[in-house]
């Protein structure tokens, strides 16, 4: 692109953020089809995600398809990418990815808005942007890192060792939220005590997760706090707390469902641990891709619309990747033990 | 000496060796504390190795194995959350039992149907994956639905020894162990899985069912990934549609390095027991060796089961050349 | 009142009819032997037998009842086993244990001990020292038959069939063999004996049938047969028996020198000229390491002292494509481990050592002219099959040989050694053989022929070299070779008379 041409697409989006200071609203009834492609099926918030994006397609009255496909675990980003193409081929308005697969999907994300199929990432998004329209971001990913690193301060009480068990070392939502964390950690003086020690990965399994929080125990003696930004992780690293009696000792918090934490969190062995709703997520990215496929929206930044019960959403620049925008839903839930018994029903 | 018997010591060694040096590594390594650590964690993995072992023996392979334990236990756990009343043999039962149904129906695929086991069990891997899917409808087994002799299994022990904890599940995973490798040395039936797997034609000519020697082989595979999946359950108390996977390769490694011979026909319980705890042991301890990152340890883990392998294979060259220059 | 019958029984594979309306009786104690020629249905008849294959139509009796038999279990529970020309051992399991698989009715759990001792036991029976704690792998072609007949021996079978149980054992061996087929038929067991040694059923059998093309052609009490009578049977033909050769062909300048020749604890010190358009023949007993010169020589298992020289220059050879380089060719006897790809089609088989001729543009093998070579062969060597796309696993013993043989040829070797090239295939194929080993020779290529058939030495060498237990124990001109002279150095002591 020209400087010229990039001058002129500036004040174009200049303009129409001035012009669409209103919100757009969508109209429902058009026949837009869409599909919500999770990292894969079978675990809990993901079918969080469907149950949202359910309720905003019916109040959209949506006449075109709604499917909730996705791969199975052991096949996860092969089987996105297998997906992706075959909604491609399928003519989709809209695809909706939770993307397993890194910059692998980039190229068939690609081929699939060259071929008039929307792609909108939601919880994870295409590390480079490239071949995505937009990011439906669950939270701000600095502010994870803040919220994170908050945890640690209370549960340490200011001071002390703490390490991170993490999913996998390839997770695009994951190390950026650690990236994030590390970031406040060295800018922030009031962490200037707290020390991350590790950062390891459980893969998202229960046994490697339970080993990985073990040894972080054994090789760091005064470790205070396991740190777990996974809904697998937590509850793998507070089993193995709780088994071995540790749980006065070594607290574990990070992003967890209340209904698998619930026991964790009212017996102290993790007190506290955060997350948003899914449900919420999935809803969100339903209007954002309805409103993208019947063209209400152009997904250009500066975009103002009304997401239905959740209110009003800008669309705006991804601040930790270049180029690629976001649509930020935010805030999440703090759980403790005052509040997680009621959400864990 | 025995080939078979040089190869245990062998290993024997290499697992002392491995203890050995990690003592140095990592303070307060030689504890009771990792022996517990590492104990429990292999036994989890050990049913699942002894029985992909014998499928291995008779020159198959069953990668469907870490599937076969996540169905087991979700469904185990699953039944549980509704009939917490149900006595522990029974569970144990129910749980073998789910797993050697699955095995059968493998079985009865490679024996029968003649299609090689790699493909079979390839497709059992990804369907019984997928059913665990459909069935879970994503809810998630939690400790808070199981009853409590469940959840405390784990920590119970069965007998200590100076100051050493020896936990119950260690026990049975050993004992599936011990059984098998008495009746793989002493039962005349088991002993058609060697020579099943060491010559299939001669087998056949010798009048041996093959095709129900190697059924019984996944059924067998089947039921001990049941008693894996079991364990499991126990020990993680959560479980997902993700239980239990990539346990066909840590099965295979665990077999390999214990001196199985992947051509089939060969291999012994002890080796397999001794595999099993020294994968497991490196895995353990790299984790808690601060001089590997991360990412170095799976490439670790793969460089010494290829190690295993290729000395083995050199080993068993060199005796067979020995042997042959003594007759 | 029969022990074993078969009733017009019929058998077809696709479009070969293996067996056409086949009725035979077995008589309680005697020995019957079956002769016929390569493909004549010998091996379908003895897969009907032990329920390996079912018949189409007809019936099997087994004293006087009519049986199903739907596997070697059931032949054996009908007292009916088998011992087959390819010895069918488990290599990872002990000498007993290989020897007691079959036995049902040993206890469900192993007494190892016992086990040892009755296994000991059995071993002795035959005359032969075998530790039978040992792996049956590394064993060979002779002992791991001796396991087979001790399999045998070990399940009291009413009707024990041997496959060519002899071709592979050396004299002394092949006597004992007899000895206890005749003890078997002392105690009432009766023995289907298929060989083409016509002078071991003149020794032991009591009648024999001879079959052809699937069909039964005669079956005679042995004093009713004359050995010109039982091959005529066979091929339909009469047939010239080999001449023995009573000097040598002329030759011309020297191909292959081995000088000291030997590997660390396995052969050593064999001194020999092989010139071209001579064929010399390697004797010996089983366990002479004849065959292990012949690995050396191809580079499977290389020399480790001494000294090779082809046309006068010194040369390692340390790979099989090494000695393929120099020219030289191994059609190997053990044909399902070293020299056939059984699952392949012939022509994919016979071009396998020659490929690089046939490559064409980009290195793509020019199919036409791959099938043309094939169909060459078949027709020169007669290779009894439709055509060559036939898989090689499913052509008879003797039929094997032939696509291993043209194998070989097509790289058109300079020195060729044959391993018991007749083994195991008949009397008219193996004249066919020799034919075509002599006109080789005549061609000018150098041939090494091992062999454990001494009549068949004597037919074609020019000079025998006899080997002992791994040395060189002579080197006789064709002149002065005679059966006694071969048998008594590779024995060690002189045999006059007992041969």
């Amino acid at each position: 692109m020209t400087k010229l041409g990039i001058a002129l697409g500036l004040v174009a989006s200049l303009m129409s953020s001035a012009v669409m200071a209103e919100a757009v609203k969508a109209t429902p009834g058009q026949a837009v089809n869409m599909v919500l492609l999770p990292k894969f099926l079978g675990i809990l918030p993901f079918d969080q995600a469907d149950r949202g994006a359910q309720e905003a397609a019916k109040e959209l009255g949506s006449t075109g398809t709604y499917q909730y496909i996705g791969p199975t675990p052991e096949n996860s980003a092969a089987g996105q990418i297998e997906m992706l193409t075959t909604a491609t081929t399928q003519k989709q308005n809209v695809v909706m990815l939770s993307n397993n697969a890194g910059d692998q999907i980039a190229a068939v994300a690609e081929a699939a808005q060259a071929a008039g199929t929307k792609v909108v990432t939601w919880d994870s998004p295409i590390p480079s942007g490239k071949g995505e329209s937009l990011f439906v971001a669950q939270v701000d990913f600095g502010s994870i890192g803040t919220v994170m690193a908050d945890m640690v301060m209370s549960m340490t009480g200011g001071a002390g060792e703490f390490a991170v068990l993490s999913a996998s070392p390839d997770a695009a939502n994951q190390n950026a939220w650690i990236e994030a964390m590390k970031k406040v950690l060295a800018e922030d003086a009031k962490y200037k005590d707290l020390k991350l020690v590790d950062v390891v990965y459980g893969n998202d399994q229960s046994e490697e997760s339970y080993n990985k929080a073990l040894g972080l125990v054994d090789k760091y003696p005064d470790l205070k706090v396991i740190m777990a930004p996974t809904t697998v992780g937590i509850v793998a690293a507070a089993k193995a707390m709780q088994d071995e009696g540790l749980c006065e000792k070594v607290k574990v918090s990070g992003l967890g469902l209340p209904a698998e934490m619930v026991s964790y969190t009212m017996n102290g062995c993790a007190p506290e641990f955060a997350l948003w709703s899914f449900v919420d997520l999935g809803y969100l990215t339903t209007y954002t891709s309805y409103l993208l496929a019947t063209g209400a929206i152009k997904g250009e930044v500066g975009e103002t619309f009304t997401a239905g019960r959740m209110g009003d959403f800008t669309i705006e620049a991804d601040p930790g990747r270049e180029g690629a925008k976001r649509v930020l839903m935010g805030p999440f839930t703090v759980y403790n033990k005052d509040n997680v018994e009621a959400a864990s029903k | 000496m025995h080939p078979q018997t040089l190869r245990i010591l062998a290993l024997a060694a290499a697992l002392l060796a491995t203890v050995l040096f990690f003592s140095t590594q990592i303070d307060g390594y030689l504890s009771e504390r990792m022996f517990t650590r590492i104990s429990t964690s292999a036994a989890v993995i050990l049913p699942i190795a002894v029985g992909q072992a014998i499928v291995v023996i008779t020159r198959n392979i069953d990668l469907s194995i870490g599937s076969t334990m996540g169905v087991v236990a979700y469904l185990t756990g699953d039944y549980l959350s509704g009939h917490p009343e149900l006595h522990p043999v029974l569970v144990l039962c129910l749980a073998m039992g789910i797993g050697a149904g699955i095995g059968a129906i493998n079985g009865i695929l490679v024996a029968w149907g003649r299609v090689p086991s790699i493909i079979v069990t390839l497709g059992t891997l990804a369907l019984l994956r997928s059913f665990l899917v459909e069935y879970s409808d994503a809810r998630t087994i939690t400790t808070a639905s199981l009853p409590q002799w469940l959840v405390d299994l784990p920590q119970a022990n069965a007998f200590s020894i100076f100051g050493i904890d020896v936990r119950v599940t260690v026990v049975l995973a050993l004992a599936s162990a011990v059984v098998m490798g008495l009746c793989l040395s002493r039962l005349r039936a088991a002993r058609r899985f060697f020579a099943v797997g060491s010559n299939p034609d001669a087998a056949v000519m010798a009048g041996i069912n093959l095709p129900m020697v190697t059924l019984l082989a996944f059924v067998l595979s089947g039921a001990l990934a049941g008693l894996s999946g079991f364990l499991f359950l126990a020990k993680f108390g959560n479980i997902t549609v993700v239980a239990g996977m990539g346990f066909e390769l840590k099965s295979v490694a665990a077999v390999v390095v214990g001196g199985v011979s992947i051509l089939g026909g060969s291999g012994s319980m002890v080796g397999v027991v001794i595999g099993t705890v020294l994968v497991d042991t490196i895995d353990n301890s790299l984790t808690r060796w601060e001089l590997v990152s991360e990412f170095w340890r799976d490439a670790l883990l793969g460089f010494l089961i290829m190690a295993a392998v290729t000395v083995d294979t050199f080993m068993s060259r060199q005796l067979s050349r020995l042997s042959r220059k003594e007759s | 009142m029969t022990v074993l019958e078969l009733q017009h029984v019929s058998k077809s594979f696709a479009a070969t009819q293996a067996l056409k309306d086949m009725s035979l009786a077995i008589e309680p104690g005697e020995i019957h032997a079956i002769v016929g020629e390569n493909g004549a249905g010998k091996s379908t008849l003895i897969k009907i037998m032990t329920g390996v294959h079912q018949p189409d139509r007809g019936e099997i009796r087994v004293g006087g009842v009519a049986v199903t038999l739907r596997g070697t279990q059931d032949a054996q529970g009908a007292g009916i086993a088998a011992i087959y020309q390819e010895p069918m051992v488990f290599p990872d399991l002990d000498v007993a244990e290989n020897i007691f698989i079959s036995n049902r009715a040993e206890s469900a759990v192993m007494n190892w001990r016992r086990l040892y001792a009755e296994a000991d036991l059995l071993v002795a029976k035959l005359g032969v020292k075998l530790d039978v704690r040992r792996a049956a792998s590394g064993l060979t072609l002779a002992e791991q038959q001796t396991v087979e007949i001790a399999r045998a021996l070990s399940l009291n079978v009413k009707v024990l069939i041997m496959d060519e149980p002899t071709a592979s054992l050396s004299a002394h061996e092949v006597a004992r063999l007899l000895d206890i087929a005749r003890a078997l038929r002392a105690q009432g067991v009766s023995v289907i004996y298929i060989s083409h040694r016509l002078d071991e059923i003149f020794q032991i059998a009591d009648r024999v049938t001879v079959i052809r093309d699937g069909s039964h052609i005669s079956t005679k009490p042995i004093a009713e047969v004359t050995p010109e009578g039982l091959v005529h049977d066979m091929v339909g033909r009469a047939i010239d028996s080999f001449a023995v050769k009573t000097e040598a062909s002329p030759h011309g300048a020297p191909v292959l020198q081995m000088q000291g020749l030997g590997r660390a604890g396995v052969f050593r010190g064999i001194n020999a000229t092989v010139h071209a358009g001579e064929v010399l023949c390697f004797a010996g007993l089983v366990g002479a390491r004849r065959t292990d010169v012949a690995l050396a020589l191809f580079g499977i298992a290389p020399a480790t002292e001494g000294e090779i020289k082809i046309d006068g220059a010194p040369v390692t050879i340390r790979t099989p494509a090494e000695a393929m380089a120099h020219q030289i060719a191994y059609v190997s006897e053990d044909r399902r481990k070293m020299g056939l790809a059984m699952t392949l089609p012939i022509f994919a088989n016979i071009s396998l050592a020659s490929l690089g001729k046939l490559m064409g543009l980009f290195g793509l093998i020019n199919a036409k002219a791959e099938t043309a070579m094939a169909e060459t062969y078949r027709k020169q060597l007669a290779i009894k099959s439709a055509d060559t796309r036939v898989e090689v696993g499913k052509l008879s013993g003797g039929n094997q040989q032939k696509v291993m043989l043209a194998k070989w040829l097509e790289t058109k070797p300079r020195i060729l050694i044959f391993d018991e090239p007749t083994r195991g295939i008949d009397v008219g194929a193996k004249a066919e053989v020799h034919n075509i080993i002599r006109t080789l020779a005549g061609q000018g290529v150098a041939v090494i022929v091992i062999s454990s058939d001494l009549p068949e030495v004597l037919a074609l060498a020019d000079r025998v070299l006899v080997m002992r237990e791994g040395t060189q124990a002579g080197l006789l001109p064709i002149e002065e070779a005679s059966q006694e002279r071969v048998i008594g150095l590779a024995a060690g002591h002189d045999m006059k008379g007992a041969a």
